[in-house]
This record gives structure tokens, sequence and C-alpha cells, in this order.
């Protein structure tokens, strides 16, 4: 038996597949349609795809969007919610503002989570400092369990007032409530956060996950050969094992991205680059993700399908454009999104009934898109049905057809610049320091126009660019962070306080890994502080803080808040949050050699491409794996490969890496 | 509509708009990130916005429904004020006077006129909700007020920045009139620097495109803000419709007080004619005509045009009317503070109402058009104010297909409330309950949405409190059959036991153990109940 590493990714059309070799030097990649309603059997598929068998399977890290997807779509579990006496109608109240602004027909909230009948409360209360004001008793506890059985439920989620600065009351009703119920979540294991609504959300988010992952987990123990290692890709781009994700499921909220990220940031490793942009462009949506000083951003809070989660994960921005947006005219002026024609009916293109044009569309009609060439192996795409679509648009606006299919490409990349200059700016960061990273199916197509209005200089398209989430897969190295509240003011500080709860914490999360077989001296533990002046709000990251030296400590935040604010005042400061990551070794780089073509190779054909600028040339067509490693190409040209498209405007330049990267610099302006 | 030199085709118009939205969103980042003001920064109470060199708004960075209004008219009544003569590139103006452009004192805007060669094209302006801007109580409320000195320090357009040097004589003055100068002096700061990007954004946009592109594309950004407006006004049926609603007093305890409008529909224009609203008031409940036309952008968006895109040609085809001495439209001086984010909520209300001819099956029953503003500030030992405001939500209204959802915000209003935990750490409050008002939404075919129970206990002595809500006297309304909701209540329980319902404008020192219960207004129902 031999010893292969996949990494699988999962995603909601096509589960991608990297298998690596034993000895590193073979890579395997292959493209399977997804099963979401058996997701096992699409792994099963992909280990068959790149023709290997359960027994040459050592290790599989899966990334999945089974969690993103029941949390978009509201595919919610009936969960029990015990709160303390007086707040359990906190998961309805929120934060109370509303999601849309000027739209009175949608409700101004997502329903709640749980509703008023599986609301539940326990008499007690802890105090701000943590004290108890007043106790849990045990009737108090017998009591809500024969509540809770009479529902017949068998989730349910506890999040007690100020747990997170005393745990005590929310583990003496675990201890109980696991005696009775299948799935149970504690608000301080989950998400050991001040703000109340939040962390409630998100422990109930997580109890209503476990069922179903749970069940998935079991189902790929059963189908798996018994020595195959089986690990999952979460959301802070790391894997974890089966046994935490069955308690921590929504750890998955964002697998995906995460995978994307991380595969960025080994391959900026391994390429010596600082700072990047990943550019994911997909049907509906692009996922932007930054990736500074080597470190994929992460975010603490986001919104999911309009739920708050409040764990640490890759700090994604999803525009809403991509290869579906529908462009149409709006009292004289060209929009495209964020109104998407989705899978179905899809782009004119895919002839499944869209009448719509769309960037994808625009693609096809400009020449970026091979017309002869199939979707996903299986939908043959059909010029005439863009053409027609683009030509009554072009018709509206008194414009020929290919003039309006770059109007498309213009609004559109116009659209991405300014949000990714959003994702920068509200960093501090200038965007003109960062290289684009372009993957995903329609990324490598757009990013050299986006990053020209951008100033970004250079673009790298990566080896496996249209399965880059399984690479991530492949990259990961076994993680596990929680983000946990201490406020503690520079004036009074505490170190043996804050000594005890950074031992505590990274001896919680080392357990989980010594468990899935590490030695705890391979363990790397790295701290990022949050911290603030007395009186903001929001806290600044401080990554590596010195947390024995009190004065370097400040001085690291009055440096790291002057770059992202542009001043410091000295003034006195609060450590608000630690973010604990417990991982194990890091994984090796890969600098596999990928051997390219021996002599510059002839175009495969050539196509009439209009570009961005309106000027039209028949372009040479090259196949990705002829290129010659160093040899640099000038455009126009087109590169391509089974499953994406590099499009090189004139005078931009193409170069290929001995490890199969392609490299372009883009001609700026100024 | 005018006719340009240039003439900008659907593909560059929607280039160029993101290009200088993107400015504005910059100048949004710029204060959002380093502002001192917790009401900037947690609650996101600022707004940025380009504008041409007539002062009309081109590009807002946020959608902050109640500034579109307002921004829409600052830099055009501060280039009345000051005359074109006295702009020099490289300064920076600050002024907050509500007559000139403006709507209350806290709301405090920085101008920079930007400039190619002598040629003044565009302004960048950046307005933000100071916590404090001195005044009789610290946050800048002040119930009892009588006059708008009393609100604290009123700024008239002032040059604060002349050739990129900061004024510190005039900035000590400022800071000298405020409470937390150091906090005010970051305000100051993170506004100026967001006008300054927009100036280098605005440059590199220039030295793309050139300067009468520019113009013509800020021109071709009004038009089509113009055509999106008369679009939706042409949908509704043309015909006078009348409509009113009341503050539930003149903010010192007086009587209702009516916002009275005639709205007029005829083909592509409308007109919203406050005149027979009542009269000033000796409270804070007074507001400008800037805050009017923001009801009025915000009720024709809601209904009639939700992508409309925010830029002062949308109010060409609109005239709003209000008549002098009017509670919208005072003479100077009078106190202003409440009127901001409570009379302009009656206004859109008003006109809701005016329009249940016509458009019953969009409209929502009355809703917590109101911010239900609680402010608790104690004073420590070193003499500094610990202030917490909170707004507090109430129930929707219910609509012609549903329910009203519970505790939310409504119209011109979204700011977030905070949460209990951060409360207690951060103030000497605890809160014992937060719940749903049960049974306070209006009754109906659709019941309105409940409101909230929130129970704050004090844990220290000399607290002072401030209230600022409406929907008390006259509740959230319902529609088509439907019944009001419960109206807003705030009680005062002494430790002594002593229990006292607290007016919707008051201020009042409060000690340990006092509880303070609110119980925020239910919705309005939609249709008759069947049962």
């Amino acid at each position: 038996m031999s010893e292969w590493r996949l990494g699988i990714d999962i995603g909601g059309t096509f589960t991608d597949v990297i298998a690596v070799s034993p000895d590193g030097t073979n890579r395997r990649s292959a493209k399977v349609p997804s099963k979401p309603a058996e997701p096992v059997r699409a792994i099963v598929e992909a280990i068959a795809a790149v023709d290997l068998n359960w027994s040459d399977v050592g290790e599989i890290v899966h990334g999945t969007t089974i969690v993103t997807n029941d949390i978009v779509e509201q595919h919610f579990r009936p969960c029990a919610l015990i709160a303390t006496s007086g707040f359990a109608d906190s998961i309805e109240i929120g934060r109370t503002s509303r999601r849309v602004l000027y739209r009175l027909d949608v409700t101004p909230k997502v329903a709640p989570l749980v509703p008023s009948d599986l609301r539940f409360e326990v008499e007690e209360r802890l105090l701000a400092d943590g004290s108890v004001l007043t106790e849990l008793s045990d009737a108090e506890i017998d009591r809500v369990i024969a509540e809770i059985k009479a529902t017949g439920v068998d989730t349910v989620a506890v999040c007690l007032l100020h747990a997170f600065q005393n745990p005590a009351h929310e583990i003496k009703l675990g201890e109980k409530l696991s005696e009775h119920f299948a799935n149970v979540s504690l608000s301080h294991e989950i998400s050991p956060e001040i703000r109340e609504f939040e962390r409630m959300s998100t422990t109930v988010l997580n109890a209503m996950m476990m069922g179903k992952i749970r069940a998935h987990l079991n189902r790929i123990d059963e189908t798996k050969a018994e020595n195959s290692l089986v690990h999952l890709m979460h959301s802070a781009s790391g894997m974890a094992t089966p046994d935490l994700i069955a308690e921590r499921p929504l750890m998955l909220a964002m697998s995906g991205p995460a995978a994307g990220a991380l595969a960025t940031t080994e391959m900026a490793r391994a390429l010596g680059i600082q700072n990047a942009l990943t550019f994911d462009m997909g049907g509906t949506t692009t996922d932007v993700c930054l990736i500074v000083n080597g470190r994929a951003e992460i975010a603490a809070n986001r919104e999911l399908g309009g739920q708050r989660i409040r764990l640490p994960m890759v700090a994604v921005d999803s525009i809403g454009a991509g290869g579906g947006s529908i462009a149409r005219l709006v009292s004289g002026a060209l929009e495209v999104g964020p109104r998407s024609a989705g899978a179905t009916p899809g782009p004119a293109c895919y002839g499944k009934g869209g009448t719509l044009p769309t960037v994808s569309d625009a693609d096809i009609a400009l020449g970026y898109l091979n017309p002869t060439r199939t979707l996903g192996g299986s939908v043959p795409l059909q010029p005439q049905l863009a053409d027609k679509a683009i030509g009554a648009l072009a018709a509206e606006m008194g414009f020929e057809t290919r003039q309006a299919a770059v109007g498309i490409t213009r609004v559109v990349h116009a659209t991405m610049a300014r949000a990714l200059r959003r994702a920068t700016v509200e960093r501090g960061l200038d965007i003109r320091s960062f290289d684009l990273v372009a993957f995903g199916g329609a990324g490598p197509m757009h990013a050299v126009e986006v990053a020209r209005i951008c100033g970004i200089k250079t673009i790298v398209v990566p080896m496996f660019s249209s399965g880059f989430s399984a690479l991530g897969c492949v990259d990961a190295a076994m993680s596990y962070s929680r983000q946990f509240t201490v406020n503690m003011k520079s004036k009074t500080w505490d170190q043996s306080r804050l000594d005890a709860l950074l031992r505590e914490e990274t001896e919680t999360l080392s357990r989980a890994l010594v468990a899935a077989g590490h030695a705890a001296e391979t363990l790397r533990v790295t701290h990022t502080a949050g911290i603030r002046y007395s009186g903001q709000s929001y806290e600044t990251p401080i990554h590596d803080p010195a947390f024995d030296d009190l004065e370097a400590l400040g001085a690291q935040f009055d440096a790291a808040h002057k770059a992202v604010y542009g001043y410091s005042t000295g003034e006195t400061w609060e450590l608000m949050t630690v973010r604990t990551e417990v991982s194990g070794p890091e994984r090796e780089l890969n600098n596999a050699e990928v051997p390219g073509g021996a002599t510059t190779p002839a175009p495969v054909g050539h196509r009439e491409v209009t570009f961005e600028t309106g000027e039209s040339a028949n372009t040479p067509v090259y196949d990705r794996d002829a290129l010659v490693v160093g040899e640099v190409l000038t455009g126009p040209l087109i590169v391509e490969d089974t499953w994406s498209t590099v499009v090189v405007p004139p005078r931009d330049t193409i170069r290929r890496d001995a490890t199969g990267n392609l490299h372009i610099v883009v001609e700026l302006d100024q | 509509m005018k006719d340009t030199a240039v003439q900008l085709d659907p593909v560059s118009l929607e280039v160029i708009r993101n290009a200088l939205t993107a400015v504005a969103e910059e100048m949004s980042s710029v204060v959002m990130r380093a502002a001192r003001s917790p009401l900037l920064r947690e609650a996101g109470d600022h707004s940025s916005a380009l504008t041409d060199a007539e002062g009309y708004l081109v590009a807002q960075g946020r959608d902050v429904p109640v500034h579109l209004g307002v921004l829409s008219f600052t830099v055009r009544e501060f280039l009345n004020k000051v005359g074109r003569d006295a702009l020099r590139p490289g300064d920076v103006w600050i002024l907050n006077l509500p007559d000139v452009g403006g709507n209350h004192l806290p709301d405090v805007k920085l101008i920079r006129p930007i400039f190619h060669e002598g040629d003044l094209y565009a302004f960048s302006i950046s307005l933000a909700h100071w916590a404090d801007v001195g005044g009789a109580m610290p946050g800048s409320y002040y119930a009892a007020a009588f006059d708008c000195w009393q609100e604290g320090l009123r700024i008239p357009p002032v040059r604060l920045v002349a050739g990129d040097e900061i004024d510190e004589e005039k900035m000590g003055l400022i800071l000298a009139n405020v409470r937390g100068p150091a906090e005010r002096r970051g305000d100051i700061l993170a506004q100026i620097s967001a006008t300054t990007v927009a100036g280098r954004r605005l440059e590199e946009l220039r030295l793309q495109y050139g300067v009468a592109f520019l113009k013509a594309a800020f021109e071709a950004i009004h038009d089509r803000a113009e055509r999106q407006m008369r679009e939706a006004i042409a949908t509704i049926p043309d015909g006078v419709y009348e409509g009113e609603d009341f503050m539930d007093d003149d903010g010192h305890g007086g009587a209702p007080v009516a916002i009275r409008v005639k709205v007029t529909i005829s083909g592509e224009t409308a007109s919203f004619d406050f005149t027979g609203t009542d009269n000033a008031v000796p409270g804070a409940l007074n507001t400008t005509p800037f805050i009017a036309a923001a009801g009025v952008f915000y009720v024709m968006k809601a209904l009639y045009g939700p992508d409309i895109q925010p830029s002062a040609g949308c109010y060409r085809p609109l005239s709003v009317v209000t008549r002098p001495g009017s509670i919208l439209d005072p003479r100077s001086n009078v106190p202003v503070v409440g009127g901001n984010h409570e009379t302009c909520q009656r206004v859109a209300d008003a006109i809701f109402r005016a329009l249940v001819p016509v458009a019953a099956e969009k409209l929502s029953a009355g809703g917590p058009t109101t911010a239900g503003l609680l402010i608790f500030s104690a004073r420590n030992d070193e003499g500094d104010y610990s202030t917490f405001y909170e707004v507090h939500g109430g129930g929707e209204g219910a609509r012609i297909d549903r329910d009203g959802m519970a505790v939310t915000r409504v119209h011109l209003a979204n700011v977030m409330s905070t949460p209990v935990e951060v409360i207690e750490t951060e103030y000497p409050l605890m809160v014992e309950r937060q719940a749903l008002r049960h049974g306070s939404g209006g009754k109906g075919a659709h019941v309105g949405g409940d409101g909230l129970h929130r129970v704050y206990r004090m844990l220290a002595d000399n607290i002072s409190l401030t209230t600022m809500f409406e929907r008390a006297v006259v509740p959230a309304y319902g529609l088509e059959g439907g019944e009001n909701g419960a109206p807003f209540e705030v009680h005062l329980q002494t430790k002594e036991g002593t229990q006292t319902k607290l007016p919707g404008k008051h201020n009042v020192t409060i000690n340990r153990d006092d509880r303070v219960t609110v119980m925020s207004c239910g919705g309005g129902g939609y249709g008759l109940a069947t049962d």
C-alpha cells in the first residue's frame, strides 16, 4: 500500500482533487461533479478520477460547503436554547438593526434561529467580572432538562450571560445535558467572547450543524480504508480532526475560501511574495482575501446568510459579480450584477434557456473563451446565443455587439476594482503593494484589466489554478484556533492572570492536536492580541505580541495603530482579546518542478479577440503545458488549459516559472 | 437637462460612477478607522461625499439616509454663505450651524474645495456625529434646552486648514469648548484626512480623464438620478394626497405637534408641501428644511425606486416646500438636537400616510420612528464623564402580506443596539432583563411587531439620565383597519419604591439601585383582525 496524500474540495458544482505521491514528486489533479445529496460519493469518485484506490490513500484533507450551504439556505435542525433568566429573547432581538435600508417588503432581520417555544431560561446570574450573583441550582437544571425533553428535540445550545468570564454554570449544565441529548454546544467553548447575541447565535448554529456533520463523518469512516486518515479544512486555514469537527462543525463555515487562502499563502511563501490579494472569480460572486506579510487576514466576526458568526475565519470579501452577472441598461447606465443568471438558466451561451446577457456571454463574444469548448465536459457552449443576448442589449445602447461586450467587461472590472480597493483601504493598506493571485474558472480571464485599474503590477496564475482550493487542502497543517476575551487595562495590568489565561487556552487547544497524534513538543503556538485605546470600539490586531513585556507590547500596539490608522497617541490601552492558534509542524514547501516545453511553442490556434481598449487582434492561443520555463511572451495572447483561460492583452507579458505558475506583468498607465 | 461638451455613453457613465463612489468610500474608511467618537466607529454615524463645483452631490460613501438629505445642501449653502472668491486650494472649512445646510450641532462637517490650475471643479465633504460638541449636558443632548446655544458650540463656516496647514488657534478655540478634547481632535483630524484623500484621488482621476470629462460625468450622474426619480414618480397616479402625523409634544411636554404634507403628483414631477405643518416648538424637536428633504427622498426611494443612485439630481423633479416659522423651517437659534432623528421620521410617516390611497399594498403600518434614545452619564473621580448612549428599537409595522418583526429599526434610522455584556462591563449599570414586550404589537389581519422590555439598574450615584423618545403619546399607527401599537413607555423606580413614568424629553439625576424600565413601542397592525 502506498501513502498518497489527497486534497479534496467539495464545492457546489464540482469536486476538485489534487493527489500528491508519497515522495512528493508526482501530483495529479481532476474534477468530478459534486453530489450535494451524497458528498461521500463525490470523494470516492474523486479518488478514482486520479487513478487511485482507498488503499493508496494515506491521508485526505477535505474542504466542504455543507455547512456554508445549510446556513445560506437556512436548512436548520430544531435546537433548544438555554439562557440566563430574563435573556432568552435575545436570540430574536439581536442587535436590532435591519439588513436592507430601502426595502419595506424585505423583513428587517432573518427569522430567529430558535422559535419562542424552544427558548428556555434558568435562574442564575454572573456579574461582568465573572463573580456569581445567583447560583445555578441542581433543581433548576433538572427542571429545564425535563422541559426540553418534553419537546422531543435532541439538540441544545447554552448561552449564559458573562459565561466567557466564568464558565462554571455552563459546565455544570453541560455535564447533565450530555446525559440526555445527542448534540450539546456551550457558548464558552464555542466562542469565549464578550457580546451575548453573537456568542448565542454562534453557539446555536454550531449545535444545529452537529447532527448532519456527525452523520457525514460517520459515513466517511465507514467508507474509507482502515489506515487512511481523514481531516477537514476549517475556516481559519488549517485542518482539524473529525473528532474536533464533530464538536465544532461551525468551524467549517468558510472551509472553501479558507483553502484558497491557504494555497495562496503557501504559494506566496514559496515565491517570496509579501502581500497578495486573491481573486477567485466564480459564477455569481468573486471572493477576495488579503495575504499581508505572508499571513492570511483573519476576521473574528462575520455575517453569513444573515446570521452572525463569531469564530476566527479567513477574512473573505464576496463581491456580487461573477461570470453569471447580468448586464442591463438602467436609466442610461450599463449596470452589471448583482443580479445573476446563476446555474439555471445560466448565461445565454449555456443554451439552458437564459436570454439575458452576462459576463460569460461577453467573454465568449470577445473571443476570450474558446467557443468550441464544452462546459464541465458536458455542455457545449453556444456562441450564437451569447451574440444574440448581447446584440439585444447593444441595440438598446446604440452600440455594435462587440462594443457592448467590451462595455460589459469594463463595467464589471470597474465594480471589482472598487471592491478590491475597499478591502485594502479599510485596513489602511496601499493596493499597489499587492500581487493579484487569480484563480477559479474566470479569475485568470479578467485579472489583468482589474489589476490595471488598481495599479497592481504583478499577477500570478498559480499551478492548478482551477482546483486551487484542493491544493490548499493538500498544503494544510493541523491547527486549532480560538479567540477569547481578556479585557485587561495597561494601567491595571495583571501579568499572572494573563499568563494563566494563555496557559489554559494553549492547553485546551493542544489537547485536540495531541489526541490526533502530534507530539506536544512539535506544536507551534502563536498569539494575536486585540488591543485598543480606552474608549475605542475596535481592536487593532497585534501579531506575535510581547506578552511578557508590558512596555514592549504597548510599543507594538502604538506602531501597529499608526500603521493602520495613521496616528498613535500613547494613551492608556486595553488588551481586549487574544486569538491563540496551536498548529502542527509546517508542511514542506512545494517546490516540485513541473517540466515545461523544450522549445518556444507554436500556438495551438488563433482567434479574433477584442480587448478592453476596443482594439481587436488575431490572437495566438497557447497550451499552458507547452510554455517554456522562464520564457517571456508578450500579448496579445491567450493561454489555455483544460479548465481555465488566461487572457494577456496587448503589451502585457507572461512567463511560466519552474513550478508551473504563470506570472503576468501589467503595463500600467502611469 | 443641460447640454454638455463631452457626452458620456452608458459604459463610461457606470465606470466613472464606480470610480467616484470608490473615492467617497475611501473617505468613509478613513473616518471609520481614524475617528475617536464611538458613535462614528461602532454605529457608523458619519457620511462622506463628493460634489460638483456648484455643491451638488455626485457620490456618497456610505448610505446613511438622513445624511443624504443634508449633504445635498451643505456645500451649496456654504457657498452662498462664504462666496466662491473666499475659496483657495489646500483649505479645509469646518461648520455645524443648522442654518447652513445643516441639521444639528453634533453633526460636524469638513469641506475641501478641489481645484485644478485655479479651476474649482469639485468639493469633498465629511460629516461626522461627534460624541460631544459642548453645551449644557455631556453628550450634547439637553432635553430642557430652549435655545440652540445650550446645545453646544455653534461653528459657522471657518477656514480650519489654510494652505494645507492646520490653524491651531482656531482648533484650540473649538477644543476648549467640547468635552473630551483629545478625542474630538482625533475626530477632526480623521475628517480632514478624509477630505485630503478625496482630493488626491480626484487628482488621479483628473490625470486619467481630464477636467472636462469629470465635469461632464458629474452632469451625467445628476441627469441619470433625475431620470430615475422621474421614472419613479411616473409610476404614481397623478393627484393630490394629504397626510399628517404627530410629534408627541413640543419638546417641553406640551400638546402634540402636527406634521402635515400635501403631496401633488403630476406626471414626472412631485411636490411635497409642508405649509400646513405646525409652528416651531420651544423644545429640541425643531429641524431644518434639509432634513425634511431627506425624509422625502427616503420615502420615494423606499416605495418607488430602491435603485435610484444618490445624487443631487434626484431632487430636480421634486419640490419640497416648508413654511418659514414652522417646526421644519424655524428661525435661527432654536433648539434642534432631537429633530434630526425624531422629526425627520415623522416627516416620512406623514408622507406614507398621505400615500395610503395609492400605495396601501406597498406600505408598512407605523413602526418605531423614534431613536428611543436614553443617555446615561456618570462622572468619575477624575471628573471625566463616562457616557452611555443607547437607542432602543421597537416593533415593525405589519404589512399586507406579513406580521411586523419584533424589535428593529425602521426608515431613516438604523443604529445597532449595545450588547448587555458590553454595557455591564463598561458602565456602572446592570441590565436585569432583556425580553420581548409581548402583546405590544397592534392587532390586525397581520399583527405589528413587539417592542422591547429592558430593565436597567444603576450601580452608582449621581447618574444623569437624558431621554429623547417619541411614540409615547401618539403611538405607531395601524393601517387599513389594523390597530395601533402600544405606546413607548419608560418608567423610573427609585430604590425607595416610588414609580414614575418619564416624559419623552427629560433630564433627571438618578442613583444607585434605582431602576429604569424601557418598554419600547409596538408596531401597528395591518387590516382588520378576524376574530
